[in-house]
C-alpha cells in the first residue's frame, strides 16, 4: 500500500487504525483498514458500490460502532454516541438529512444542538446559505426545491456548524452540468480537510489531492490520483474505469478546469 | 367512518378530547420506555405519512372505488405509536382535506384508534405458536383488519346515532345500527384480506417492521 | 404533489398577520363555541361571524368553494334522510314520505354549524403557512413527540406521495388497470402498499442517521419564534368574547324558550 503525504502541518485531521466492522448479515464490510488524513488534503474514494465508504463515513461521524479498530478525530477518539460537530458528513440522498420544515430549520439544526445562542446560530445560518449561494432558498421547505437546491442546502446544513473535516458520499449524483460545476467550485474554494466518496471519477481527479481505492472493505491502494486512476488494470481490477481526461487522445484540446 | 364537524354537540365533542388524552399520554408514555425512543420517532413519523398514502390506494369495489381504513395494519405494525399516528393522520385529514372534523378529532381518534390497539394485541397472538409462521401472519394479520374495521363502525355508528340532535325512537336508531353494520361487512372482510397480504409481504421482505409485534 | 390549503398564506389580512399561536386559540375557541350551539336564532349570528371573519381574510370565495364541495357530499346524505325519519310533527308528506319538523330542524342545525366550523377552519389554517401553525401549537404546549412526528410526517408526505403516484404509473405502463375486482389485483395493491411502507422504513432509518450526524437530542432549546403585539393580544380578547358570547346567548335562548313552552 502506497502511503502519499503531503508537508505534515501539525496533527492529523483523521487517523484510523486497524478498523473492521461487520454487520449481523454482512460480514467483513471493512476490513483492516487503516488511514491517516492531513489537514487541508482533500482525499478521494473511489471503489465499487457496496466496497464500505459509507460505512466507514458513519463509522467516523460516531454513527455506527465497529466491530474493532480506532479512530481518532482531530487528536480525540471518537466513541459511538458521540455527537462531533468538526465532523460534518454530506449525506448520498439530501432527501435523508433534510428533515425539517424549511431550509432555514434545516441549516439551524446543527448549530442549535451544539447549544449556540439564538443570535450566533442565525448568523452561521446565514454564513451557511451564502457560502453555498442559496441565500434565497432559506423560506422555502425542502420539497420545492431542484436536485441541485438540496445537495446546496445539504451541504448548507453541515457547514453551519464549521467543522473541519467534511465528508462527502457521493456528492454529484443526480446533479445537472451546471449544478455540478456549483459544485466543484464550492469545494475547490472549500478550506476544510475534505474525504470524498465519488463514482464521479472526473470530480476526483479535479478536486482531490491524493485517492483510496476500496474494493471488497479493503484499502487497495492510496496514492496520488493521476497514478492511481490513470493505471488501467488496477481500475479495471476493481470495477473502475480510467477517468477521460487521463485517456490519451489523438487530437489534444484544452481542458475545462483550470 | 370520521365524524365531520357540526355533527355532534360540544359535549360529545369535548368528552371525546377528555378520553383521547389520556390514551395518547399512555401510547407516548409506553414509547418513552422503550430502550431508544428518539430512533422511534423518524421510524414512526414516516410511517405515519406512509399510511396515509397507502389509503390513498383505490381498491376497486364495482361500481365504485373504495379507500382503505388500515387501523388494524397500523396497529399490527407500530403497537402503542399507532394511536399518536392516528391522531396526527387524522389532523392532516381534517386540515388538508376537510374529511373529518376538528371539534370531532378526539372523537375520530377513539373511533378509529382503540380498535388499532385492540388488533395490536389480536396480531400478537400470532406468536403463540413458533410454527407456520407465514400462515399465523396471514391468519391473524386478516382478524386485525376485520375486527378493528367492525369495532370502528360499530363505534362510529352508535356514536353517531345516539348523539346528533334528532329524535330517533329506538327502533329506527336501531334499523340505522344494523344497516350500517350490515353494510359495512364486505368492506370488513376486504380490509382483512388486504391486512393478511400486507403483513404477509412485509413478513417476507422486511421482518423487522413487524418488530413491534 | 402539492397539498393547497395554505396557498393563500401570502396574502396580508390581519388574519394573515395575527399572531399564530393567538390566531388558534382565539379561532378554535370560535369553532367550539359553535359546536355549542343549539338554538335556531344562534344560527343566523353564526353565519353572519362566521362570514366576516372571512371576508376580512381576503380568502378567496372560489377557494371556500373547492374546498366544502366534497366534504359536503356526507351532509348531504344526512340533509336528504334525516327530515323524512326524525321526529313526529309532520309538516308535509310528500307521497308516501313525510316531512318532519324535528328531522328538518336538526338538518338545518347539523348544516350550518358543519359549514360554519369548515370555514373557521379554513380561515384557521389557510392564512399561514402550514408548518407556521404547527410550530404554534407546539409554542402553546403539545408535547414535542407530537409536534416532531407531525413536522417529520408532513415533510415527507409529499415525498411518499410521490412514490405512490410513481409506482402506480409503473404498474399502468404494465398493464395492470384496477377497474374490475379479483383476488390477484387485491394482492398486487397489497404489495403496492407493502412496498410503500418498506421503503419509507428505510428511508426512516437514514433520516435518524442524519439527525443524530447533526447532534440530535444533544440539546433542548425551547424555541421562542413567536412575539405577538399589544394589537394581538386585543384581537385574542376580542375574539374570545364572541366564543364566550355564543355560548352565553345559547344558554339565554334556550331558557327562554322552554320557558315559553311552560
Amino acid at each position: 500500500m502506497q502511503q502519499y503525504h503531503q508537508k505534515s502541518q501539525g496533527q492529523p485531521a483523521l487517523v484510523v487504525s486497524g478498523l473492521w466492522f461487520s454487520y449481523p448479515d454482512m460480514p467483513n464490510v471493512l476490513q483492516d483498514v487503516s488511514l491517516e488524513v492531513m489537514p487541508g488534503e482533500r482525499v478521494g474514494l473511489i471503489g465499487p458500490n457496496g466496497a464500505g465508504k459509507t460505512t466507514f463515513f458513519l463509522g467516523i461521524c460516531g454513527v455506527l460502532k465497529p466491530s474493532a479498530g480506532e479512530i481518532v478525530v482531530l487528536g480525540k477518539r471518537v466513541l459511538n454516541g458521540d455527537f462531533r460537530p468538526e465532523v460534518g458528513l454530506v449525506f448520498q440522498n439530501p432527501d435523508d438529512q433534510l428533515f425539517c420544515p424549511s431550509v432555514r430549520d434545516d441549516v439551524a439544526f446543527g448549530p442549535l444542538n451544539m447549544g449556540l445562542p439564538r443570535d450566533e446560530v442565525e448568523i452561521r445560518v446565514a454564513e451557511a446559505l451564502s457560502t453555498v449561494g442559496g441565500a434565497e432558498l432559506a423560506d422555502r421547505p425542502a420539497h420545492h426545491l431542484s436536485e441541485g437546491e438540496k445537495r446546496m442546502v445539504s451541504i448548507a446544513s453541515v457547514l453551519a456548524m464549521r467543522p473541519r473535516l467534511v465528508i462527502h458520499d457521493e456528492p454529484s449524483a443526480n446533479l445537472d452540468i451546471r449544478s455540478r460545476r456549483r459544485l466543484i467550485r464550492l469545494m475547490q474554494a472549500s478550506k476544510e480537510t475534505l474525504l470524498i466518496a465519488s463514482h464521479d471519477l472526473e470530480l476526483v481527479l479535479e478536486i482531490c489531492t491524493r485517492v483510496v481505492l476500496i474494493d471488497g472493505g479493503r484499502i487497495i491502494v492510496d496514492g496520488d490520483p493521476r497514478q492511481v486512476m490513470g493505471d488501467d488494470r488496477l481500475m479495471e481490477a476493481h470495477g473502475q474505469e480510467k477517468p477521460h481526461s487521463l485517456v490519451p487522445h489523438p487530437a489534444p484540446h484544452p481542458h475545462h478546469h483550470q | 367512518m370520521h365524524i365531520p364537524d357540526g355533527f355532534l354537540p360540544a359535549t360529545v365533542c369535548a368528552a371525546g378530547y377528555v378520553v383521547a388524552a389520556p390514551v395518547t399520554w399512555y401510547s407516548l408514555r409506553r414509547i418513552n420506555q422503550k430502550e431508544n425512543p428518539r430512533a422511534d420517532i423518524p421510524k414512526a413519523s414516516l410511517l405515519t405519512a406512509a399510511f396515509f398514502v397507502v389509503s390513498w390506494i383505490h381498491i376497486p369495489v364495482p361500481p365504485t372505488s373504495v379507500h382503505l381504513v388500515l387501523n388494524g395494519l397500523l396497529g399490527a405494525v407500530l403497537g402503542y405509536f399507532a394511536f399518536p399516528a392516528i391522531l396526527i393522520g387524522l389532523f392532516f385529514q381534517a386540515v388538508m382535506f376537510q374529511h373529518g372534523g376538528l371539534t370531532t378529532l378526539g372523537v375520530n381518534a377513539l373511533i378509529m384508534g382503540l380498535p388499532a390497539l385492540l388488533s395490536y394485541y389480536i396480531f400478537r397472538l400470532r406468536n403463540i405458536t413458533d410454527k407456520r409462521q407465514r400462515i399465523m401472519t396471514g391468519v391473524f394479520g386478516f382478524l386485525a383488519g376485520f375486527v378493528s374495521v367492525g369495532v370502528s363502525v360499530g363505534m362510529f355508528a352508535v356514536i353517531l346515532l345516539t348523539s346528533i340532535p334528532a329524535d330517533l325512537d329506538v327502533v329506527t336508531e336501531r334499523a340505522a345500527i344494523y344497516t350500517l353494520a350490515l353494510a359495512h361487512l364486505p368492506l370488513m372482510v376486504i380490509e382483512g384480506v388486504f391486512t393478511a397480504l400486507v403483513t404477509v409481504f412485509l413478513w417476507r421482505v422486511r421482518p423487522q417492521l413487524l418488530d413491534n409485534t | 404533489m402539492r397539498i393547497g390549503i395554505d396557498e393563500y398564506a401570502y396574502l396580508g389580512s390581519p388574519l394573515h398577520h395575527w399572531d399564530p399561536r393567538y390566531k388558534f386559540i382565539g379561532l378554535m375557541a370560535v369553532i367550539f363555541a359553535f359546536s355549542f350551539v343549539r338554538d335556531l336564532r344562534m344560527l343566523a349570528v353564526m353565519v353572519t361571524v362566521t362570514a366576516v371573519i372571512y371576508i376580512i381574510s381576503k380568502l378567496p370565495f372560489s377557494f371556500w368553494l373547492t374546498r366544502l364541495r366534497y366534504p359536503s357530499f356526507f351532509l348531504m346524505v344526512v340533509v336528504l334522510l334525516l327530515p323524512f325519519v326524525s321526529g313526529h310533527t309532520i309538516i308535509m308528506s310528500i307521497g308516501p314520505l313525510d316531512l318532519r319538523q324535528e328531522g328538518l330542524i336538526a338538518v338545518l342545525l347539523i348544516a350550518i354549524r358543519f359549514v360554519s366550523i369548515l370555514t373557521i377552519g379554513l380561515v384557521l389554517f389557510g392564512t399561514a403557512p402550514f408548518l407556521t401553525t404547527i410550530k404554534a401549537m407546539r409554542a402553546l404546549g403539545l408535547p414535542a413527540i407530537l409536534t416532531d412526528m407531525t413536522l417529520l410526517a408532513f415533510r415527507y408526505l409529499n415525498e411518499i406521495g410521490d412514490d405512490l403516484h410513481k409506482m402506480e404509473t409503473s404498474m399502468k405502463l404494465r398493464g395492470f388497470h384496477e377497474r374490475r375486482f379479483s383476488r390477484h389485483g387485491l394482492g398486487i395493491l397489497a404489495w403496492l402498499g407493502g412496498s410503500i411502507l418498506v421503503r419509507s422504513y428505510e428511508q426512516s432509518e437514514w433520516v435518524y442517521k442524519a439527525m443524530i450526524v447533526r447532534g440530535y437530542g444533544h440539546a433542548v432549546h425551547p424555541r421562542e419564534e413567536f412575539k405577538a403585539s399589544s394589537r394581538d393580544l386585543i384581537a385574542l380578547i376580542a375574539i374570545l368574547l364572541v366564543a364566550v358570547g355564543f355560548i352565553a346567548g345559547d344558554i339565554l335562548c334556550r331558557r327562554e324558550a322552554m320557558a315559553l313552552l311552560q
